[in-house]
């Protein structure tokens, strides 16, 4: 049995590198999740690394405390000869800022630009990036795997069960979800996730209905009579062998999902119910560009560039996956 | 099994079926119905902020308050019989229910469902051809790029609509209001409202047109974002529908491919856009609120917004009761035409 | 932003600023005895003869829920009825004293518990129905009826017991405790017709949506959602007003707002100081346009709660105070379109004292003072503390308001540059008052609007710690004693020297870091002639345009 396992994810990666596009997707995601792991090595006020009067230090990883509310440049002019610093590629925080700054279009000093407080906008996509890639898992993640599961037995078994989980899903379908989201801030400590956790309990609605769909269409389709004839039971062929085709409309609904968890939490940013400030996040950049979109076109672009990257990624990649299980497509 | 039936027989007995079936689903509006507004109900009373403080909070100067005596909190409260136990509310709004009677809002005591009917039709009216204008749009995309895969042309028009995926619609909306409105650039279309202030006096071509060019900027703003999703779903589900052996046996048997494609395989793709076109209607709702704000256009999504701020309790379980029925008829519309669009899908 | 509730950000207050238009009503000083002329005298400040005729079309930010002055909670409300209603009395734009308006005269008994008015006769409703006292007693009791829903309204009259018609044209108050504010409060609700709101449901009655009043504006009719339209009263006692027609245009965004006054669709706007800048600044624009300013009477603030550790000793609450960089931010957010307020009285009033100055930004001083009251850095955390309570805070502030979220961020960072943590927390409105009403916050960023001459009882008196607007919680037995002996103070001299004791307490004891009072940017169209700048604002009952560039004729198609 594990030899089988084993055998089926080596054709089913095989199969997804068969599309170079795809795996282009696949390296994206891989960057962006990079990006956001490594973010304080990539923009920091602080150095990477220091050799500093015989010693070695990390500031950027670890916080020392003869370092604490130092600014590095006074150190530096201290350096004897063997004294190094290495900083990382772009020299500021995320909550540094400089009022005379504001507002700047990209430039030298700025390569993004600021923000109408003059942070820099670079360093906050960077970390922004941490807090976009985790909403779309949290959110899209929750919803995905309920609404897969509902949606799947919704539509496998008909009848009654069909009646009675239906009629759950449409009270989940109409319930005031910005009411929870308000009753959720209100109670539990500033967290976009609590926010992204209630989204995702109550969005899963669309992915059940799409896959309850497919299943209604899929059950009655031979392979499903051949699994049957074969013995197979109940379970393996709702989860395995049906869910398999099913898988389409999933993935691009992941997709979407995804994207949209990002532009939901640009509009909650956008009415105050996004991160708390100071947190970056690529949603609270887009929503103070709606202030200035006259003429700071550089707060809407590159947050409207980045989330376009990122949904590119993962659409190819939830292709590629599709393809790659899907047994019809084998080559 | 199938014995042998006339045909009439057997189209009688389908119709019969379809019958029986709407009749049980209509049926089952009820609880469903009752079960969406006892939890709307409860939730609402969970959130913090009771109407009744609030009212107290905005005087006339301001923000600036007085000493809010508790019992004038109390007084308050009893005005809008918020003292009573909430099983026992809940008891009394359904009462009112029955006569249709949705209650009298807190913020300005006017007959809820004469402020719902007032707007309902404006956010309709908008929704609906929103959605048209997508599937119209959309669906022709999503079949193109399904048979001409990975193409200059997918991959082009794909790219193109992740583009405008990606961009909020509150900044979309704002720079054409700049760039179309007038003011600073070009003044092509009108930013304020559905209708102009000299509506009154216009022929009725005039009328017509008058409120399709109100509507340009809106419509786009609505639009431009569900072509994606739509035609991603559309391809997908052609995909699907292309790779199933009955179209190699149609393709065998000799069809054109264009008969292939749009006699057979496109009405099978059709199953996820169906179960969208449901959901469409209350995500709608929700999404058109920037857009009604931005374009003042009284329309539903902001009375919602405004009024769960506002904590208009009455308000908001009118709005969600409307709102809720008219989804169940969606979804009641789509699951028929589940069965409209694939003969194997039989209604239980 | 779509929501009409939050008050407290400057944007907002810019917005109601402008809207603030003229607390006066008047349309001139007449004496009650001259009929009203249907020929306009021209205003002695004109330098052309006026001239009747056009339209003022303005901005409206948010749509007001009701038309009722009695159970409206909203400004909006206000600048609409301004128009339509009037009251005893109202203020004189240029000196901001209390004169008569439907009043012809009044007297105040020597122990200053009766008010008696005499009424000026030959005043009518817009419907033709002659104003008489009872009008007057109605509207009294339907604010202190409890079934009436403004208990917001009934908490100013609490002092105010009963009313008296002595006969159709007299009136009189009784108050069972003497209080300076009294006669403001008395005459300045708008007198409601009795004949038509004294049948069906107060709370919920048809004229809410059509206003019926005595003022120099009627009106026509409310596009729910697009407008509110009022016609100029041509039986109107008073002075005539020019303009034809002024006509509420709702728009709530303040982009699409700018864009229709520079199509020529809106006459009369509130800028945020963005646009001002920004988008206000080229030739062509400011030929059209006449760009006014004036000071609002409100200020923004950081309120301490001092019943935290932090916040107790008044050391660190000015140490607090020298850690923002007040200055810096008004220049740079603000373009410095504001001025900084040590105190919360309204700055062009009779009682600041502009000799207080603000503590200067001094990080150095700040540290030492902090270090003075014992919050060191004792276990080399980075975080200050004392007796085992890290210096660590939340503050809350309401989203939507990006100068909250500004000042709150900037301040985080300054903070933790000298070993403070603050947490931020946006919240809801309604949340955030709920908090705040329950006392359970650290530190809050808000605003107030001010009286023009304002009592610092709500805000400052000890007995509103707990259950009213005194959310910070300041105790001070000398404030106390010249709260209460204020309220019965009638001298204004004595009273203002009194209360201007109170500014300098709290300059020193800081329960507030005060910030600015923002001044209100408006632009108007050049058209308009005779357009002022009062202290409060502007009064367009008294504008008119000269025949050639009116734009609007009398049963005009609007384009």
């Amino acid at each position: 049995m594990k030899r089988r396992t084993e055998r089926y994810w080596t054709i089913t990666w095989r199969q997804f590198q068969k599309r170079k596009i795809a795996v282009i997707g696949l390296v994206l995601v891989a960057v962006l999740m990079l990006v956001a792991i490594l973010a304080p090595l990539l923009a920091n006020d602080r150095p990477i690394i220091m050799r500093y009067q015989d010693r070695y230090y990390f500031p950027a990883a670890i916080d020392y405390a003869q370092f604490r509310n130092v600014e590095f440049d006074k150190v530096v002019a201290k350096f004897e000869k063997s004294d190094f610093a290495m900083f990382p590629p772009v020299r500021y925080t995320p909550t540094q800022y400089n009022l005379t700054d504001r507002l700047q279009g990209p430039g030298r000093k700025h390569l993004l630009g600021t923000d109408d407080r003059g942070r820099d906008i670079l360093t906050r996509m960077i970390y922004g990036t941490r807090v976009s890639l985790s909403v779309g898992f949290v959110a899209v993640g929750i919803y995905i795997a309920i609404g897969t599961v509902f949606g799947a037995i919704a539509g496998y078994y008909s009848g009654k069960i069909d009646i009675v989980l239906s009629r759950i899903l449409e009270i989940v379908l109409c319930f005031p979800t910005f009411f929870l989201i308000i009753a959720v801030i209100a109670f539990l400590p500033p967290s976009i996730y609590n926010i992204m956790v209630v989204i995702g309990i109550t969005g899963w609605t669309g992915v059940a209905r799409l896959v309850r769909g497919e299943f209604l269409r899929l059950k009655s389709q031979d392979f499903v009579t051949a699994a049957r004839a074969l013995g197979a039971n109940e379970f393996r062929i709702i989860f395995w062998h049906t869910l398999r085709n099913a898988l389409g409309p999933v993935f691009v609904s992941a997709t979407f999902g995804v994207a949209g968890a990002i532009l939901t939490e640009s509009a909650l940013s956008f009415l105050g119910f996004g991160v708390p400030p100071p947190t970056p996040s690529w949603g609270d950049i887009l929503a103070q560009s709606r202030q200035y979109v006259e003429f700071a076109w550089w707060l809407a672009v590159f947050p409207g560039a980045a989330i376009f990257i990122t949904i590119t990624a993962y659409n190819l990649v939830g292709e590629g996956l599709r393809d790659a299980i899907d047994p019809r497509l084998r080559q | 099994m199938v014995c042998a039936q006339s045909e009439t027989e057997v189209r009688a007995g389908e119709q019969c079926a379809v019958k029986v079936y709407i009749t049980r689903r209509l049926l089952l509006v009820i609880p469903t119905l009752l079960g969406i507004s006892a939890v709307t109900f409860v939730i609402i009373q969970l959130a913090p902020g009771n109407p009744a403080a609030m009212a107290l909070r905005l005087g006339p100067e301001g923000v600036r308050s007085d000493a809010i005596a508790q019992e004038i909190v109390e007084q308050t409260k009893r005005l809008y019989g918020l003292d009573k136990p909430i099983h026992v509310q809940y008891a009394l709004w359904l009462k009112r229910l029955v006569t249709l009677n949705f209650g009298t809002s807190y913020k300005d005591h006017r007959n809820v469902l004469e402020k719902i009917v007032e707007r309902l039709p404006i956010s309709l009216q908008l929704e609906i051809i929103s959605i048209f204008l997508v599937y119209l749009i959309a669906i022709p995309i999503g079949v193109y790029s399904s048979t001409h895969q990975n193409s200059f042309w997918d991959n082009g028009i794909t790219v193109f609509l992740f583009i405008l995926y990606s961009l909020p619609s509150f900044w979309v909306a704002t720079l054409l209001i700049m760039f179309l409105g007038g003011g600073d650039f070009w003044n092509v279309f009108p930013i304020y409202g559905l209708i102009s202030d000299n509506y009154a006096h216009l022929t009725l071509w005039g009328k017509i047109g008058d409120r399709l060019w109100h509507l340009v900027l809106p419509i786009t703003c609505l639009t431009y974002s569900g072509l994606a999703s739509i035609s991603r779903f559309g391809r997908v589900g052609m995909l699907e529908a292309i790779r199933q052996d009955y179209i190699r046996t149609a393709r065998a048997k000799g069809l054109t491919e264009k008969v292939v494609i749009f006699k057979h395989a496109f009405r099978n793709s059709l199953i996820p856009i169906v179960t969208l076109l449901a959901a469409l209607l209350p995500a709608m709702l929700g999404g058109s609120v920037i857009v009604e704000s931005i374009f003042s256009i009284p329309g539903m999504g902001k009375l919602a917004f405004e009024c769960i701020l506002a904590r208009d309790y009455p308000v908001i379980m009118g709005i969600t009761t409307i709102s809720a029925l008219l989804t169940l008829i969606g979804i009641l519309l789509a699951d028929l035409c589940y069965a409209l669009v694939d003969p194997r899908i039989s209604l239980e | 932003m779509a929501s009409s509730k939050v008050l407290s950000n400057i944007p907002c207050l810019l917005f109601l600023g402008a809207i603030l238009i003229a607390t006066v009503i008047g349309c001139g000083r007449q004496t009650s005895q001259n009929p009203q002329t249907p020929t306009s005298t021209a205003s002695k400040d004109a330098a052309s003869e006026s001239v009747d005729g056009d339209w003022l079309i303005r901005n409206m930010p948010a749509e007001p829920k009701t038309l009722n002055p009695v159970t409206a909670r909203d400004l909006y409300e206000v600048v609409v009825n301004r128009n339509v209603y009037e009251a005893l009395l109202r203020r004189n734009n240029e000196t901001l004293e209390l004169e008569a308006e439907l009043a012809e005269s009044y007297i105040i008994s020597d122990d200053h518990l009766t008010y008696t008015f005499k009424l000026k006769q030959g005043v009518k409703f817009h419907d033709g129905a002659p104003m008489t006292a009872r009008d007057v007693a109605f509207t009294f009791e339907r604010i202190k009826d409890p079934k009436v829903d403004a208990a917001h309204l009934r908490n100013y009259f609490r002092d105010i017991d009963r009313v008296e018609v002595i006969d159709d044209y007299t009136v009189r108050f009784v108050c069972t405790q003497p209080y300076w504010k009294a006669l403001e409060v008395v005459g300045t609700f708008a007198i409601m017709p009795q004949h038509i709101f004294e049948r069906g449901d107060f709370n919920s009655h048809p004229n809410d949506r059509h206003p019926v009043g005595t003022g120099p504006y009627k009106f026509v009719k409310w596009d729910t959602g697009r407008k509110i339209v009022l016609e100029r009263n041509e039986n109107y006692w008073g002075k005539r007003c020019h303009l034809d027609r002024v006509v509420f245009k709702i728009v709530t965004e303040d982009t699409v707002a700018l864009q229709l006054f520079k199509r020529g669709e809106l006459d009369l706007l509130g800028l945020s100081p963005e646009q001002w800048v920004r988008q206000a600044g080229s030739p062509e624009f400011e030929q059209r346009a006449r760009k006014l300013t004036y000071y609002l009477p409100s200020f923004n603030y950081i309120g301490w709660n001092m019943r935290r550790p932090y916040f107790q000793d008044k050391r660190v609450r000015r140490a607090l105070t020298e850690l923002v960089d007040r200055e810096t931010i008004l220049q740079k957010l603000l373009y410095g379109l504001g001025k900084i307020v040590t105190g919360d009285w309204y700055i062009n009033g009779p009682i600041y004292d502009h000799a207080i100055q603000p503590w200067p930004y001094n990080v150095a001083e700040a540290e030492r003072l902090l270090n003075e009251s014992g919050w060191v850095d004792h276990d080399g955390d980075g975080i200050r503390d004392k007796d085992g309570v890290p210096f660590s805070f939340e503050f809350l502030i309401v989203p939507g308001s990006t100068f909250s979220d500004q000042l709150a961020t900037i301040l985080q960072e300054d903070l933790k540059k000298v070993g403070i943590r603050m947490t931020i927390r946006p919240l809801e409105w309604a949340t955030f008052e709920q908090q705040v009403q329950d006392r359970k916050f650290d530190a809050v960023a808000m605003g107030w609007s001010l009286d023009v001459e304002g009592d610092p009882f709500q805000l400052w008196h000890s007995s509103q710690a707990e259950k009213g607007s005194n959310y910070v919680g300041f105790v001070n037995a000398e404030a106390d004693e010249i709260i209460e002996k204020g309220r019965r103070e009638f001298d204004a001299e004595k009273r203002r020297t009194m209360y201007r004791r109170l500014h300098t307490i709290l300059h020193e004891e800081q329960p507030y870091t005060f910030m600015f009072c923002p001044q209100a940017l408006v632009v108007v169209d050049r058209r308009f002639e005779n357009v002022k700048v009062y202290p409060l604002g502007l009064d367009p009952k008294e504008w008119y345009v000269p025949k050639a560039k009116q734009k609007y004729g009398r049963e005009s198609n609007v384009p």
